[in-house]
């Protein structure tokens, strides 16, 4: 059997950390989450199992403090020049057991990396929220409180919109921020984080950049509520929720820059979940090779192993070409992202960068949602049982096609890049 | 959404007499007030509305004996003329829960099978007849045929594998089969009807009672969807059937496999529809752009188009193919052939369509069609489920190899 690492990836593309840590991650995935995850849907509300293997993922192997400097106790990922593409290697890893353990982790660097990669860094407040996560013996989460119940996608839009449809306010009172609104869906919801970033407006209606705060807000303060979980088609390791800030107060200093810094800074969330979201489909992808490999050389047609009829193998054919490629473009896509600080990088707040990773996002997306349909369709009697992993996949990457925006946002900002839509 | 379904999916409704009409109309009611007005309700306490519902549609309702023959009791439905009517009932009881509709349309493929036999058996035609009349739910299992494994030889339909043995004994034929997957009910199956073959590999159809001895049952499978219909996975050891219950007419399998692509398409069709329901609901109040409502933005309208264009075919196509069967004046082997290719290549088509349809509809509701809340995702899963079991194996490929051998005379592949 080729071995599924061997999908295809550009060498130059690999950073230290996956050398270093790729064997270590997946031997702990093996032994922690991938004998048991077939029981993780009916644990979507406790996660009584769920949780253990988060400790073992987020403490045991420190991946929670991934993002702090070093000084901190942290790993120094987010002031390294390999940020991306070592996200991608631990989201990949963790795809290809269970998709909602890739995003839970994966989204807990995302408010984080608002004040911590440059040339947005707020030292205070890494300092601040540093203990949070490095000092824990227990898996802590932090989530980033975006869609809004009325017109989900259009705080992602920031581009377009300017961030005048949100709804959630930010009001200064002496050195205090006082935070009101309700926010929907946050991976990490659900009682999960500890702390939140929040996107608020500072003046309701406006499309001023300088009117967008993104603010931190501790889950523990008064006036902070927390949902119940939701429960969902797949994904139960990651939980989500609503949320409510009723007058809650939190020092002026947990704004991550100020007017005008604040929407740069958050605009380079788009790209790191367009990429990650990449990394949980590959991750998912090769284990779909793995389950159906299994399939195909095991059951028959004709009296022969699916595998060696010229129709079946037109088919599994296909689906391991897509895999590759999205593979290929997947590492593209963090490699972009890292090169953001090199003389031939763009920045991650342009609309260079943000265009064309929301563009192989939304093309791995749908070649996966292919992909995993298809494989379901080739184990024919079998597609559907739980026992062959590939239906649990084919419900939990569903939801990466459809978050940050979806498929129209995806189709939007590649019309606007490439051919210059002046009124989209 | 304040329309009319029918007049929206536009189907020939000439196809349809006013009787059938009727029934139709009194299983949409169920439906309507039952189910899809108390979707809340009906999935926080499935596990008992479930069989509460089941048992309002098959008994109260009586659509257990749709097609039992007229002089056993039934509705008289036993006949090919009623296809377009009876796709028409397993569209409405799938608009209202997939496995409901699954589960339902499992005994009137029995009756078809028995009644179209041309010597068929009186005495088993009664006693099958008897209880399916009886004042309780009834469940038959469907073990056709599937994948074979790797060094086994197996007799083959078409090249798909037939895993249950039937050998001749001197009251009638004993069963073997290991690890043989029912499309449904397994693990609840009062009665299997089973593809199997004999010593020489001819195909025929047995029809074996859930208690008979030597049957044991696998553990609960969980599957993506359908888990109502509570599969599992089945041993034959030497399972005794008389004679009179096995019916080795050839084209059998065949016309089992177009009954059940007809009538499974009906089901998935018909949950599409509900999830059009609710995706134009959605649609309606939901704003993108800082205001403008979902459907009135072109791209959004151009998903919402792909999804109601996709159903409306499906279920047109699914009208030809009951239309076609209807009209069939002849059990010839070349006719029953042609019918088996059609109901093969209109059933994954219509199959895929729904689920391109849905896949679309997902798309535009974001997280909210991932959500239980909204029911859409139920409708999702369940499509998913009776496509990937439709097509038994390797995807569209067998399909593709009874098209390619109907049209093009291949006799190699």
């Amino acid at each position: 059997m080729m071995h599924f690492d061997e999908f295809s990836r550009p060498e130059e593309y690999i950073s230290p950390f996956d050398r270093h840590f790729r064997r270590l991650l997946r031997k702990t995935i093996e032994e922690s989450i991938m004998p048991f995850r077939r029981q993780y849907d009916e644990d979507w509300k406790d996660h009584h199992l769920i949780e253990p293997a988060f400790d073992k993922i987020m403490v045991g192997l420190g991946l929670q403090k991934g993002l702090f400097p070093m000084e901190y106790g942290g790993m120094g990922l987010a002031q390294s020049d390999y940020f991306f593409r070592a996200g991608y290697m631990v989201c990949e890893e963790l795809g290809r057991a269970d998709t909602g353990f890739a995003v839970a982790l994966g989204v807990t660097y995302w408010p984080l990396l608002v004040i911590s990669v440059a040339p947005y860094v707020n030292e205070r407040l890494i300092a601040e929220f540093a203990p949070m996560f490095c000092n824990s013996n227990k898996a802590v989460f932090a989530a980033n409180a975006m869609t809004e119940p009325q017109g989900g996608s259009d705080i992602e839009n920031l581009g377009l919109l300017g961030g005048k449809t949100i709804r959630t306010t930010a009001r200064l009172e002496g050195d205090e921020w006082v935070i009101n609104g309700h926010k929907l869906w946050p991976t990490n919801s659900g009682g999960v984080s500890k702390l939140f970033g929040v996107p608020c407006t500072t003046k309701p209606g406006s499309d001023n950049p300088k009117d967008f705060a993104f603010i931190y807000v501790p889950a523990d303060l008064p006036g902070v509520t927390q949902g119940g979980a939701y429960e969902k088609a797949g994904m139960a390791a990651d939980k989500n929720g609503d949320i409510w800030f009723e007058d809650v107060r939190v020092p002026s200093w947990y704004r991550a820059h100020g007017p005008g810094k604040d929407a740069e800074a958050f605009y380079q969330l788009i790209p790191f979940g367009q990429v990650m979201s990449c990394a949980f489909l590959t991750g998912a992808m090769m284990n779909l090779y793995e389950r159906l490999y299994e399939f195909v050389s095991t059951r028959t047609y004709n009296n022969s192993p699916l595998k060696e009829n010229d129709a079946i193998a037109g088919i599994i054919g296909r689906i391991a070409g897509d895999i590759d490629i999205c593979r290929i473009l997947g590492y593209e896509s963090a490699m972009i992202g890292d090169r953001r600080n090199k003389p031939y990088g763009k920045p991650l707040i342009s609309e260079d960068v943000v265009g064309r990773v929301r563009n192989i996002k939304d093309f791995v997306s749908d070649r996966a949602v292919d992909c995993f349909g298809k494989a379901m369709d080739v184990l024919g009697l079998y597609g559907a049982d739980r026992d062959w992993d590939i239906e649990k996949h084919w419900r939990d990457i569903k939801i990466v096609q459809l978050w940050m925006g979806g498929k129209q946002l995806c189709q939007m900002e590649a019309a606007r890049y490439f051919f210059n839509c002046e009124t989209l | 959404m304040g329309r009319n379904l029918d007049d929206l999916f536009v189907y020939p409704k000439q196809l349809l007499d006013e009787e059938s009409l009727s029934v139709v109309r009194l299983v949409r009611q169920w439906s309507d007030r039952e189910i899809v007005t108390k979707r809340m309700e009906y999935r926080e306490g499935y596990e008992h509305l479930f069989a509460e519902q089941r048992k309002k549609l098959c008994i109260d309702i009586g659509i257990q004996k749709l097609t039992i023959p007229a002089d056993l009791g039934g509705f008289g439905w036993n006949s090919p003329s009623k296809a377009p009517a009876m796709l028409a009932l397993a569209l409405e009881i799938g608009r209202a829960d997939a496995s409901l509709g699954v589960l339902s349309a499992m005994p009137w493929v029995l009756f078809l099978m028995v009644t179209r036999q041309r010597d068929h058996n009186a005495k088993q035609r009664s006693a099958l007849a008897s209880v399916y009349s009886e004042e309780a739910v009834r469940t038959p299992g469907l073990i056709l045929t599937g994948p074979g494994l790797k060094g086994m030889q197996t007799p083959l339909f078409w090249g798909r594998s037939i895993l249950t043995r039937a050998e001749q004994s001197e009251t009638g034929f004993t069963l073997n089969g290991k690890d043989l997957r029912p499309l449904i009910a397994g693990g609840v199956a009062d009665l299997f009807c089973v593809v199997c073959a004999d010593g020489n590999g001819k195909p025929s159809i047995a029809f074996v009672p859930g208690d008979a001895k030597g049957i044991k049952r696998g553990p609960s499978i969980i599957m993506t969807g359908l888990n109502a219909c509570g599969n599992s996975q089945i041993d034959f050891n030497s399972v005794p059937v008389a004679m009179e219950n096995v019916l080795d007419q050839e084209g059998n399998i065949e016309e089992l496999h177009t009954w059940v692509s007809l009538l499974l398409g009906g089901v998935s069709v018909g949950a599409a529809m509900n999830f059009f329901e609710l995706l134009a609901d959605w649609s309606e109040s939901r704003t993108i752009k800082g205001g403008v409502m979902l459907k009135e933005n072109a791209l959004c309208a151009s998903v919402l188009a792909d999804v109601a264009e996709e159903i409306a075919l499906a279920r047109l196509l699914l009208c030809d193919l009951a239309g076609m069967m209807a009209a069939q004046a002849d059990s010839r082997p070349e006719t029953i052939r042609c019918n088996f290719t059609y109901a093969g290549m209109i059933g994954h088509r219509v199959q895929k369509g729904v689920m391109y349809a849905m896949n679309r509809g997902l798309e535009l509701m974001g997280s909210a069609g991932y959500a239980k809340e909204w029911h859409v995702e139920k409708h999702w899963r369940d499509v998913k489920t009776i496509q990937s079991i439709l097509y038994g194996v390797a995807a569209e490929a067998p399909i593709k190899m009874d098209t390619a051998r109907f049209f093009y005379n291949c006799t190699e592949i």
